[in-house]
């Protein structure tokens, strides 16, 4: 299946792209995702455990099991103001 | 209750908000600016950027002044936003209310902007006088 990412700030700019496709596999969760892209992108190690994930403009759980065409925004701490 | 919440990149007017929240019923009126700031700790700024997830925060923010209007009894709440480059000492970030008294004001005021810069999903970056960037946020604030 496939999943998008929607990257901002310090993670788009480690990335590359605002918005990223993956390909995962059936059944892969939220934390499953995380835990892929920080093995192998060190920002995302580096923020790993203050992460939070949202679907359609609201936050949900790690654990949440991931469908095809998803849309998962990973939001890093806020410093707007 | 009137809100105006917006999120762009062209610089805000404190005129317009002003114009907004006069009232005939409010006895108060509070503005808060935040600008972009020079120095930092030991390091000189030469430039803020702003990104924002959209959608979301416009969202957040909605949230906010339902649970500000909640606690207070408020006229007219605006909050405003800016993105992109935001050169030193002009406005980031601008929240008003109008209320009927001005304790209120100044409360509702403190509350929107505090709860604004720990949830709502928008990140500064810094440029440093010397070239180097940053972008802040490391930490979620309880």
């Amino acid at each position: 299946m496939i999943v998008t990412l929607r990257l901002f700030s310090v993670l788009r700019e480690a990335l590359g792209s605002g918005l990223v496709e993956v390909e995962l596999e059936e059944g892969t969760t939220g934390a499953e995702l995380v835990e892929l892209l920080a093995e192998n992108q060190e920002t995302v190690k580096r923020l790993q455990s203050v992460i939070r994930l949202a679907i359609k403009d609201e936050y949900v759980n790690a654990g949440i099991t991931l469908n095809d065409g998803d849309e998962v925004a990973f939001v890093t701490p806020v410093s707007g103001g | 209750m009137e809100s105006w919440i917006d999120i762009h990149s062209d610089p805000l007017s404190v005129d317009d908000v002003y114009a907004f929240l006069a009232e005939d019923e409010g006895g108060g009126i509070n503005i808060f600016i935040g600008t972009t700031r020079r120095v930092t700790g030991d390091r000189r700024t030469k430039l803020l950027s702003y990104e924002a997830h959209k959608s979301m925060a416009l969202k957040e923010i909605a949230s906010l002044i339902g649970r500000a209007k909640n606690k207070w009894p408020l006229l007219k709440v605006v909050v405003l936003h800016r993105i992109g480059d935001v050169p030193i000492a002009e406005a980031s970030v601008i929240v008003g209310v109008a209320t009927s008294h001005r304790s209120e004001a100044f409360e509702a005021t403190r509350f929107l902007i505090d709860e604004l810069k720990k949830t709502v999903q928008i990140w500064k970056r810094e440029t440093f006088e010397d070239g180097s960037t940053e972008w802040q946020g490391e930490t979620w604030i309880d």
